[in-house]
């Protein structure tokens, strides 16, 4: 008793878990849900690009307040596209992709293989939307020899069975289109495995190099070093193109050089160098313009120019001067005793040179532009540096990452491209004709189906109807 | 550099002069107003060509690099894809409201200010000329001629937009007619479009073509990026909306095989869709900032 209770019990549960894992299939397995994911995507898109996103955390409480501020961030709303939830989305539409696929595809292709049927009730093809009938004077044999040769001119598949002045055809076309809705879905489901590929194994990073720098880039065994950066103008003083003349350093040997602009990045290794950014350098200059100046005797002055890294003498004297910094918008870090540049801006631009007398460095002093003669360049002497101009040099921006699943993106958009063209171009067309002669006449009765653009299609059978009847009239 | 813009004011009016004959053959039905009619959108079309082909020289590049010069592709895709239609389906009534749509997007592009009509040289990003081609085309020193991404990306994502405003007009139109076919009302004007279920389908197959154009677009954008912008995706506002607008027109394809969905609610999602469309087109250019700032 008890053990049949138990196995009543095991029974009870079987279903019930039966009846909830069918409940979540056919859920899964629903168009309405597709449309619902499909317009809630749309819907929740617009948040993302109604907020900015990525802002500093701060800026969303003062922009909106509080209490909406906080909800923003509470909902991921400031990086949404990466938000657990949104990718949740996307998941869920990858299950209603797969559960409705496995649920029809096997079926359809099953149907789409036996689909010949050589014998039908004819009655039936009253049934079709696009029917007709037609009584012919021609003998059954002759209007099917020429149903067979019209439906095959127009490149349908045909089987014909009967005898004894009754015939039946059943012709086809386009049967592959069928399979074009499952293609898409499947590009679908490629294109996101591409995505997700690129977010567990990709990266993106940006890098701002001076001319002549090397970097040494993380996560990769090589180095990349800017030979040259230049921008090329049109006539008219708009910008062309940015320029950056990069080379490939690996284990100390330079293996590629290329020419990269904006549309044209440099591939090594799997990953691609892009174009991204330049300016003017906020810690490199090309030359600075420093005044010599005497302070006793008569007070000349020599203007000159001070070389990046390079020691230059300052004329009509016995000092040499070489610039080993810049900082456009200087500050000074007390606690650690560093200066730095607080914006990318000139604001306030200060040099470092190092003066020489003879072999000697006598002094190391900065220089600020917007203060000159604040600080003397060479202490307890009767001579003075000041600094009044200098010439830039630009940096580029350089961006570069690593995308494994872009050609797995690729394969999936070639997919979406020819399940397109199956889907929306070619139509699953199949007629069915039965011919039955009966004395004086021939009995016609003509039908089919197509899956989509109707409007083809009542021509394809008018065009099959009139070439039997226009044999008709002399 | 005015040629293109006399060609487009003679165009203009040859857009209201159509829309007007459209709806003249829609009102009185007689069959030579019609015949004026597509005459009419013909010749518009010939001279909205000419607006493309004159910029094209003024510019020295593929005249698609600004808001102006898209607007008169958008104009010259839906008329060439309205006579397509028209001669296929050979209803010409549904021309009172395409013609109509074109005529406003030739007033909006018209009112523009002048930057946005202006000859520009291409910027940096834009200029993506296919190395192939031009070197192919080097052999004949005609390199000038050819044509990369920008083109490509550009036209295809417009011919898209005209599928859709097509397919808007014809929402429009059976929502209209489905309205009085219900209540079973005849109403004298509705007469001269065609059935509703044929509306139906007609909007229907200008999605099918609107959609997998859009997706060209998309993708060839992100292509490009891949090569400009250092990486095929970047939620770029422009991007997400286009994708936005697409997953709406997703829908619309699934609400037609969904039984309750069809006819009514896929009419409303294809005025959604162009809503959104709009949307891409305009309000992402004027209010979001994002890297397709330049049109």
């Amino acid at each position: 008793m008890a053990e049949k209770a138990k196995e009543a019990a095991e029974g009870m549960d079987a279903r019930w878990y039966r009846a909830i894992g069918s409940g979540i299939w056919s859920f899964l397995n629903s168009l309405k849900l597709t449309i619902f994911i499909l317009i809630s995507l749309a819907v929740t898109s617009i948040f993302g690009t109604a907020i900015e996103q990525n802002a500093p955390i701060e800026q969303y409480i003062a922009d909106y307040g509080e209490t909406w501020g906080k909800l923003i961030l509470y909902a991921n709303l400031n990086d949404m596209y990466y938000s657990w939830w949104f990718r949740g989305l996307i998941l869920f539409l990858a299950v209603n992709i797969i559960v409705c696929t496995l649920e029809r595809f096997p079926p359809k292709w099953k149907s789409l293989l036996n689909h010949k049927q050589e014998r039908f009730e004819p009655r039936l093809i009253e049934k079709f939307a696009h029917h007709e009938s037609l009584s012919l004077s021609a003998s059954p044999e002759a209007v099917r020899d020429r149903l067979l040769q019209v439906l095959r001119k127009k490149r349908f598949g045909t089987v014909t069975s009967g005898g004894g002045g009754e015939f039946f055809i059943y012709a086809w076309k386009g049967r592959i289109g069928r399979l074009g809705s499952d293609m898409t879905h499947i590009s679908l489901l490629l294109i996101l495995l591409g995505a997700l590929l690129g977010s567990i194994y990709g990266y993106r990073s940006t890098v701002f190099m001076n001319v002549g720098n090397t970097i040494d880039l993380k996560n990769e065994n090589f180095m990349l070093r800017l030979d040259k950066f230049w921008i090329d103008y049109y006539d008219t003083g708009h910008i062309r193109q940015y320029n950056s003349l990069l080379t490939i350093v690996e284990d100390g040997k330079e293996v590629l050089q290329k020419q990269i602009w904006v549309n044209e990045p440099l591939h090594y290794k799997g990953i691609k160098f892009y174009q991204a950014n330049y300016g003017l350098s906020w810690n490199k200059l090309e030359e600075a313009q420093i005044v010599f100046r005497r302070k006793v005797d008569d007070g000349t002055e020599i203007s000159f120019a001070a070389k990046w890294n390079t020691l230059v003498d300052v004329p009509n004297s016995k000092y040499s001067v070489k610039l080993i910094a810049y900082t456009a918008d200087f500050a000074y870090d007390e606690e650690n005793n560093l200066v730095y540049s607080k914006s990318e801006n000139p604001e306030n631009p200060a040099i470092k040179i190092e003066v020489y007398e003879g072999d000697r460095l006598i002094s190391s002093p900065w220089l600020f532009l917007n203060y000159p003669g604040i600080f003397p360049a060479i202490p307890d002497s009767d001579v003075d540096l000041v600094y009044t101009g200098h010439r830039g040099t630009w940096f580029s921006g350089l961006q570069y990452s690593r995308d494994p699943g872009t050609n797995v993106v690729w394969v999936g958009s070639a997919v979406m491209g020819i399940g397109f063209i199956m889907a929306f171009f070619i139509y699953h067309r199949r007629v069915w004709i039965h011919i039955k002669g009966g004395g004086q006449s021939t009995e016609i009765k003509i039908g089919g189906t197509v899956n989509k653009n109707t409007f083809a299609f009542e021509r394809d059978l008018k065009e099959i109807t009139g070439s039997v009847s226009s044999n008709e009239r002399p | 550099m005015i040629l293109s813009l006399v060609f487009f004011t003679f165009s203009f009016i040859f857009y209201i002069l159509a829309t007007t004959a459209y709806a003249g053959y829609w009102v009185f039905r007689k069959k030579w107003i019609g015949q004026i009619a597509t005459a009419l959108a013909f010749i518009a079309l010939g001279s909205t060509t000419m607006v493309l082909i004159s910029r094209a020289g003024e510019a020295g590049h593929g005249p698609f690099s600004n808001l102006w010069e898209s607007m008169v592709l958008f104009v010259w895709a839906t008329n060439a894809g309205y006579l397509m239609m028209e001669y296929r389906y050979k209803f010409k009534a549904i021309g009172t409201v395409v013609m109509s749509i074109m005529t406003l997007a030739m007033l909006a592009a018209s009112l523009l200010p002048y930057r946005y009509k202006d000859v520009t040289p291409l910027n940096p990003a834009l200029q993506s000329k296919w190395k192939w081609m031009t070197s192919l085309l080097s052999k004949w020193d005609l390199q000038n001629y050819a044509i990369g991404w920008l083109d490509f990306h550009v036209v295809t994502t417009f011919i898209g937009y005209a599928a859709f405003a097509i397919s808007f007009g014809l929402a429009i139109l059976y929502l209209l007619k489905n309205r009085y076919e219900a209540r079973q009302q005849q109403v004298k004007l509705l007469d001269a479009f065609p059935d509703s279920k044929v509306l139906d389908e007609m909007s229907y197959r200008a999605v099918a073509w609107g959609f997998p154009f859009l997706a060209v677009g998309i993708v060839s954008g992100a292509i490009w990026a891949n090569y400009a912008w250092g990486g095929y995706w970047s939620w770029d506002p422009k991007e997400t909306w286009s994708l936005i607008t697409w997953f709406i027109y997703a829908a619309y394809l699934h609400a037609r095989v969904t039984r309750g969905w069809r006819g009514k609610r896929a009419a409303y999602l294809s005025i959604l869709g162009f809503a959104a469309v709009i949307f891409l087109y305009w309000g992402v250019s004027f209010i979001l900032p994002g890297l397709h700032a330049y049109a």
